[in-house]
């Protein structure tokens, strides 16, 4: 018989993430790689020629001055919330699998595109929480590291979220000190998102988070340099023992 | 910001705890400390913040309602002088909303002379460069409360029937001017200048930069002091479109209120003629339209509701108390009226982030959601994940590759890589590179009767617009489409610790020997005995040895085998002759314990 292929770590992941976040009840939503200002930047609370825009260097499309690379999978996250809307929904968790587009320099851990897996989950007023923010993702580490983990919060600010968060995680390795490890941002969903989707902000709240995929692989499985996931190289497919299970 | 801690002492009667302290405190409850050493922080302002704490005065608030210490005083809450007016100096303003604000004092009779040693001492404990009283004082004000000023020498602007008059008008294009650091800039007509009005000569960049035309030197007796407010987007885009990023430009561009304009003007009229004497003359202020901020109402209940949390009445009034914001509060509804410089609370949830910040994120419970009602739908996810498992199952292994190509339908208006400005319109290119390497790389981490096989899912940019592209490196005649299924249950992994690969090239030598006859069984044997003899030569040296195994079979009564040894270092390129040094020894080893290499 055929000796069996492998699977790229990304997918692997994101198989392991899709699942522990549909335990919580969260779908999976995809959206357009290149998009438009409004669902990039300003649909999203991030006004032309707001400082905020230079948080995240952007890809812009050649004649046609409205369109970017999307620079988060929040361009996703929008989106559903429009289809929320329109089909009068008032719950919803989506996390957005997919790749995003930064213009800045590489290096070991930055690169021009990589993956997040963004998400949200919205509910009646009082249901979805900041509280619910840290359950979410302390139940996520737990069973994506296999074991307790701890997690904290520290104020940040993102035009999306009111509150905004970063998200740290306590991570030790066997023969190692433990350490705090910045994650990702997180927050509240500003109530003019919610809005610009066609929500009412008086009815529904919800939380956004953005975490980058490579980071957290590079976390797990100790890979030195981000640039590797997307090279095209078969000896980094191969460089992880993969086992079915 | 670099913030230094001694200069925060200024703010507090209390010794205020040492900077390893101050640090955890306000990387829990404010902003991110990029570096920490012995008296100064690097503090990583946020910049919905920057309107406030791009200076000392506002970190010490932060550290005040953190730390509950109470403000010796705040400069921001003491009373402004009534500023006397001057018909000496006139204000121009062309475009009330490039320009909000223009306060400029006329001062007579100063001395320009190098700084005392606490200025001095001052403004090089957060890394600037002393340059005279008059100029640090400016800089001094500004990194204190955050007010952006400049100093312009009077005596080299135009006076005409005894007045002088300052503009603020547009660029005409291509106008140039030359800044304090020495550099000309041709400048576009979307970029306001501060001119001497009666010359229509260009003094400075507004809001961004100083020009020499007025520059104040050892020999400069009076000044116009500007304390102005330019807009967040006009000084934001002049400083992108200069690439001239500045002190004051960071300032602006976030938007800090009118009001402070005052306030900086008050702090460096004291500061000159404290260090250089002098007289003002008066003050002239063109503020066409008086910024106020709005009070913004929230409940117990809402912040609760949203935080998850469950704070009382007494601290959330607690927080406003810490944080000096004024607030009434009638059955747990809380009205904030925010401070002139507090442009970033103005909705319901900038109170609850104030709440949950100052109180600690470490009370705000992890709670985990509720079910919820309807099944998650993840049958697009399912659907592309069945199809990956199908070419996975037929041997094909799955890439990643770069969505930059030569050339594509759709093209970058600011690419990164000059050599890739499209995005690539099919997986082919990338894939045909990919299998090149691949073929290469094959007897690092494939069988070795393993023909490399290949496959990427991903986007596509197409004049049709984009979609979702499947590629093999070879047909797969029975291919399925891409069709959701949320009955699928994708294949998972168990994934061990990534194992680098070297960069260096590699080399494969075959072997191949006769198992010793004697004994009735004693293959497993000698292989362990093969197993050791190449291990113990892979300890002795640098080089990893991959060992492959490809063939075993009986004859005559004795046993053949063959491996593949792969040879490779993680810090050179090996030569033929070190590889064949090393086979040399393994068929030497393997022949003195009676085994044939053939």
């Amino acid at each position: 018989m055929e000796q069996q292929g492998r699977l790229h770590p990304i997918s692997v992941a994101t198989r392991d993430i899709t699942d522990i976040f549909g335990r919580m009840g969260f779908g999976v939503a995809y959206g357009p790689e290149l998009e438009d200002e409004h669902h990039n930047f300003t649909g999203l609370n991030v006004p032309a020629d707001h400082p905020a825009r230079d948080m995240q260097d952007t890809f812009w499309i050649k004649d046609r001055p409205e369109y970017v690379l999307r620079t988060h999978t929040t361009n996703t996250t929008i989106r559903e919330l429009e289809k929320m809307a329109k089909n009068g929904e008032t719950e919803k968790r989506m996390i957005i699998p997919g790749k995003v587009f930064r213009n800045e320099a590489t290096d070991m851990t930055h690169e021009a595109q990589f993956y997040q897996y963004d998400g949200f989950a919205v509910g009646p007023i009082g249901t979805v929480t900041l509280a619910h923010l840290k359950g979410t993702w302390k139940r996520f580490y737990k069973e994506y590291f296999g074991h307790d983990v701890e997690i904290r919060f520290r104020p940040s600010y993102f035009p999306f979220t009111e509150p905004s968060v970063e998200i740290d995680l306590w991570f030790e390795t066997p023969g190692k000190e433990g350490r705090w490890l910045e994650m990702f941002g997180a927050g509240m969903l500003h109530p003019n998102v919610l809005r610009n989707a066609g929500l009412d902000p008086e009815k529904v709240q919800g939380f956004a988070f953005g975490p980058g995929l490579e980071r957290v692989l590079m976390v797990k499985y100790s890979v030195p340099d981000i640039r590797l996931f997307h090279s095209g190289d078969i000896r980094f497919v191969y460089g992880f023992d993969e086992k079915k299970i | 910001m670099k913030i230094s801690r001694n200069w925060l002492q200024k703010f507090f009667e209390k010794p205020l705890p040492d900077t390893e302290a101050i640090n955890t405190a306000l990387t829990f409850h404010a902003f991110e400390i990029e570096e920490c050493e012995s008296d100064l922080m690097d503090v990583k302002v946020l910049s919905n913040r920057a309107a406030d704490c791009l200076c000392h005065r506002g970190i010490a608030t932060e550290l005040s309602a953190i730390l509950d210490i109470p403000l010796k005083s705040d400069p921001l809450r003491d009373s402004l002088p009534a500023f006397s007016e001057t018909t000496e100096l006139s204000v121009q303003i062309e475009d009330p909303k490039k320009c909000l604000r223009y306060m400029g004092a006329l001062v007579k009779g100063i001395k320009v002379d190098p700084s005392p040693d606490w200025l001095r001492e001052a403004l090089e404990s957060v890394g600037q460069r002393s340059i005279n009283n008059i100029v640090d004082a400016t800089n001094y004000v500004m990194l204190n409360i955050g007010q952006p000023l400049h100093a312009f020498d009077a005596k080299k602007i135009t006076q005409k029937n005894n007045q002088y008059a300052i503009g603020v008008r547009n660029a005409e294009e291509g106008e140039k001017i030359t800044v304090l650091s020495g550099e000309e800039y041709a400048v576009p007509a979307s970029v306001p200048f501060i001119t001497d009005a009666n010359a229509n000569i260009a003094l400075a960049i507004a809001g961004v930069k100083g020009g020499t035309a007025a520059e104040i030197t050892e020999a400069t007796t009076d000044l116009i002091v500007e304390s102005a407010n330019f807009d967040g987007t006009t000084v934001r885009r002049s400083a992108q479109v200069l690439k001239l990023v500045t002190e004051a430009s960071l300032r602006f561009q976030n938007r800090p209120s009118p009001e402070l304009c005052a306030y900086g003007m008050r702090d460096v009229l004291a500061l000159i003629q404290e260090i250089a004497s002098g007289e003002v003359v008066g003050i002239t202020d063109v503020y066409p339209t008086q910024s106020s901020s709005s009070p913004v109402s929230t409940s117990l209940q809402r912040i609760n509701d949203l935080l998850g949390s469950d704070f009382s009445k007494e601290e959330v009034a607690g927080v406003f108390k810490r944080l000096a914001l004024p607030y009434t509060e009638v059955n747990s509804v809380f009205t904030i009226t925010p401070p002139f410089e507090r442009t970033d609370l103005v909705i319901p949830e900038d109170l609850a982030e104030e709440v949950g910040r100052i109180l600690g994120y470490d009370r705000v419970p992890a709670t985990e959601l509720p079910p919820i009602a309807v099944e998650p739908n993840q049958a697009r996810y399912r659907g592309i994940e069945k199809v990956k498992d199908f070419l996975i199952e037929r041997g094909f292994t799955e890439i990643s590759t770069q969505s930059f190509a030569k050339k594509g339908d759709v093209y970058l208006a600011n690419p990164l890589d000059k050599t890739k400005p499209a995005l690539r319109k099919d997986l082919k290119e990338n894939m045909q590179e990919a299998l090149v390497k691949a073929k290469q790389y094959a007897p690092l981490v494939l069988a070795p009767n393993q023909k490399p096989k290949l496959f990427e899912i991903g986007t596509v940019f197409t004049k049709e617009g984009e979609k979702l592209a499947v590629e093999t490196s070879e047909p797969v005649s029975d291919l399925p489409e891409i069709k959701d299924d949320q009955n699928y249950i994708p294949q998972k992994y168990e994934l061990g610790a990534y194992k680098p690969f070297s960069a260096y090239p590699f080399i494969v030598r075959d072997i191949a020997f006769w198992i010793p006859a004697e004994g009735v069984d004693n293959s497993l044997l000698s292989e362990q005995y093969f197993d050791e003899v190449w291990q113990k030569e892979m300890q002795s040296s640098d080089i990893v040895i991959k060992r492959l195994f490809m063939d075993r079979f009986p004859k005559d009564g004795r046993v053949s085998m063959a491996y593949r040894l792969i040879f490779q270092s993680f810090g050179r390129t090996l030569t033929d002759d070190e590889v064949n040094g090393i086979m040399q020894k393994i068929t030497t080893e393997l022949t003195s314990q009676g085994y044939e290499v053939r």
